[in-house]
């Protein structure tokens, strides 16, 4: 028997003995991978059929969860916000990055330090930033509103803008344009970076204007960094949890909608564990459409 | 520091020695030989464990056959900590944590309510303010823990202004609302009042005292939901009219900057503001003109403190104040004589010199239960230097609150543990924040808040 495993093992030859040495060595990341990623997902789902106690009695409910979630307006208004939320902040996020991108190209002096300068927002600690935001939008000290009520006399009375629920939603927006938008303009900078000048050349001789060069040759070379770019900031606008919570907790996308039922008031675990896979599924739907589509994978 | 340490010491052992030997305090004893027993205290900092040692090195000259050990437990660890400590019968003799810690643990008989009881009725119990008195009395005479110190919330005003517009102190519904109306001003960035309507817990500190003061309750003494009454629901309406007169959207205490900086007639909170109101150094610390400094009136202004009272009563159909008592209590212990030496050190802690050495370790946050402290000229002329800004008039007026202060938390003599679990998961301030500042409609808001805080009930 000992002779026979030791004929198997001789029989391997070097490209099985090397796959065999490569799943050796990716073992380690997929029981990682499988321990903090696939198992916490796979319990999230399991929990979504559950009334989850604290206590650790969890009583099978089957689709109660998602039927409650789904009817509930609150839910609805969730998605909606975070429809406004994301598609907003993404588009403001990418065209900043654009034009800025297409400035920081140019030859300027002090390039190298407005280029460096740029990036502060998306550095710095995202607490840092909205406390200073909160100082400025605030509506007795803050600096915004005195200029708006005192100085150009435009509103009549001092409010609220970043408190105020119906208003709040339009400040985590350019927060989320503001601090991200170093991200996108990194990106577009090193791709235009790579654009071939003769391109333009060709383009001018043609008799393209600075617009028609834009649209008919940096559009089309950008088109793919734009489009993974779009892809990457849905993804994390979906799920942001801090950017907006931190700003206000008046602008209740689904991840904040989702830790309020889950760990505020009625304590709904299960209702947040519900949220959390529809959340996913959102998402998930989103990603296939557009990669099939737009990134044309 | 070691310096004023040791000052503090040799004032402490010559006071206390001179105290000890003028009064008629009777020589104890109940206790025979040597004893060691721990204190366990809620005081973490180190600076207040310095002081308290300096207290216990005190008590241990003067009384060398007890020895104390101080242990520091977190006010979170507490209940847990007893409870091993119970497991494992090593209770300490004596410990300093909320009322409302003390009632949980007294009522599952941990603490020595006799011991407790008997220190109260030899102190005088008709010397403590009655509030402090009823936050840990187990509603049929006896007491769990005996009341220490407190802090107090109620509305600050611009006493000057008031005078000034010929108005009533804040105390009762009308004149409350009376004064928020009148200098509400918001074209010239001034207003009311304060209360909280963000979805935290300042919100329902606040409205606590509002709901107590109509008699509204969450619990009756048997532990029934009793939330959803006609008293709640008129507090709930004024409090929502009253939200009018705050700075605009939804609010928190940190606008209680703004009555610093001069924008503000009346705001809610606790003792914690007397060093903000009093010193420069601590004010400074709060939003001021030096960050915009073209902004208008916004330094520190020396003469709030005088032009400043504090309104610790709400009255309505009842008298309701609202605060937090922290209390010392002797646990259960099988050697009488640690009982017998915990109940000296706490009748030395209760001695003017070294309870007001105690107080003066937190100015503001920490106030005497017993009235006759407020007014000793020497709890007036605490270290840093607050008090004795507010003179002994206020300072009894500021302390009286102590006398109503109510809760949702105890009714009777019980503790409403869902009370807490209701308070930690905001259910109030969510239906306070969704009445005020998204319009939702009062019925349907007390409706959910309700369902949620019965949710809470069939869970635990």
């Amino acid at each position: 028997m000992a002779n026979g495993h030791a004929a198997a093992v001789r029989t391997l030859s070097p490209k099985q003995q090397e796959a065999r040495l490569g799943w050796y060595l990716v073992a380690p990341a997929i029981i990682i991978i499988g321990g903090l990623i696939i198992y916490p997902i796979v319990y999230n789902v399991y929990l979504s059929f559950f009334d989850v106690s604290l206590s650790g009695d969890n009583t099978f409910t089957g689709l109660r969860n998602h039927v409650r979630v789904v009817s509930d307006p609150r839910f609805w208004n969730a998605v909606w916000t975070t429809v406004i939320y994301v598609t907003f902040s993404v588009m403001g996020t990418v065209v900043v990055g654009v034009v800025v991108a297409l400035a920081m190209n140019r030859e300027f002096p002090l390039r190298w330090l407005v280029r460096s300068i740029i990036l502060l927002p998306y550095v710095a600690p995202v607490i840092a930033t909205v406390f200073a935001w909160q100082f400025f939008f605030d509506p007795v000290n803050g600096l915004f509103v005195h200029v708006l009520v005192e100085v150009l006399g435009v509103v009549a009375n001092r409010f609220n803008l970043i408190g105020n629920p119906r208003t709040a939603v339009i400040v985590a927006i350019v927060f989320s344009i503001w601090k991200n938008f170093p991200f996108a303009y990194l990106m577009i900078l090193s791709r235009l970076q790579a654009v071939d000048e003769t391109l333009y050349e060709a383009a001018e001789l043609d008799g393209c204007n600075a617009w028609a060069k834009f649209r008919y040759v940096t559009l089309p070379e950008l088109y793919f960094i734009l489009g993974s770019l779009v892809l990457l900031r849905v993804i994390w606008n979906f799920n942001k949890f801090e950017e907006v919570y931190l700003i206000t907790d008046n602008v209740r996308v689904l991840s904040i909608y989702t830790y309020l039922t889950a760990f505020t008031g009625a304590l709904d675990l299960g209702r947040g564990a519900t949220l959390a896979v529809i959340q996913f599924i959102l998402l998930m739907g989103f990603i296939l459409y557009y990669v099939k589509r737009v990134l044309k994978w | 520091m070691r310096k004023i340490l040791m000052g503090s010491v040799m004032v402490l052992m010559i006071a206390s020695m001179a105290f000890a030997s003028g009064s008629q305090e009777p020589a104890p004893a109940e206790t025979q030989g040597p004893v060691e027993i721990e204190f366990w205290t809620t005081q973490t900092q180190s600076d207040r464990l310095a002081t308290i040692q300096v207290l216990v090195d005190t008590f241990e000259a003067l009384n060398p056959d007890v020895t104390i050990n101080v242990i520091p437990v977190d006010e979170n660890d507490v209940s847990t900590q007893v409870a091993a400590a119970a497991a494992a019968g090593t209770l300490p003799a004596m410990g300093e944590f909320g009322a409302e810690t003390a009632v949980a643990l007294g009522s599952e008989g941990l603490l020595d309510i006799d011991a407790n009881t008997s220190f109260i009725q030899g102190l005088g119990a008709d010397r403590f303010y009655q509030g402090a008195l009823r936050m840990v009395g187990d509603g049929s005479g006896s007491y769990y823990a005996v009341p220490f110190h407190g802090w107090i919330q109620g509305i600050w005003y611009r006493a000057d202004w008031f005078e000034e517009a010929g108005l009533q102190p804040p105390r009762t519904w009308d004149q409350i609302l009376e004064a928020a109306q009148y200098f509400y001003d918001p074209d010239n960035n001034q207003y009311g009042i304060l209360v909280g309507t963000t979805a935290e817990a300042y919100t329902e500190q606040v409205f606590t005292q509002f709901a107590r003061s109509n008699g509204a309750a969450l619990f009756d003494g048997d532990g029934n939901l009793v939330f959803n009454s006609p008293e709640m629901r008129e507090a709930i309406e004024y409090y929502a009219e009253l939200a009018q007169y705050n700075p605009p959207g939804p609010q928190t205490w940190r606008a209680r900057d703004y009555y610093l900086q001069g924008k503000m007639a009346m705001f809610f909170y606790s003792t914690y503001i007397m060093d903000d109101l009093a010193i420069e150094d601590v004010a400074a610390g709060s939003l001021t003109s030096d960050n915009f400094s073209d902004l208008q009136g916004a330094a520190f202004d020396p003469q709030l403190v005088e032009n400043t009272r504090l309104s610790p009563t709400i009255t309505h159909t009842q008298d309701a104040g609202y605060g937090v008592i922290v209390s010392l209590a002797a646990f259960q212990q099988d050697d009488p004589a640690k009982t017998a030496a915990a109940s000296r050190f706490m009748r030395y802690l209760f001695t003017p010199n070294a309870y007001i050495t105690y107080l003066h370790m937190a100015p503001g946050g920490m106030n005497p239960v017993l009235p006759e402290i407020a007014s000793n000229p020497r709890f007036l002329n605490d270290p840093s230097g607050v008090y004795s800004n507010y003179g002994a008039e206020k300072l009894e007026e500021i302390t009286s609150g102590l006398a109503n202060i109510e809760s949702f938390g105890i009714v009777d003599g019980h503790r409403i543990e869902a009370a807490s679990v209701i308070f930690e998961r905001q259910i109030i301030p969510q239906m306070l924040y969704a009445i005020t500042q998204e319009g939702a409609d009062i019925d349907q808001a007390m409706a959910e808040a309700e369902a949620q805080m019965q949710d809470v009930l069939d869970s635990m």
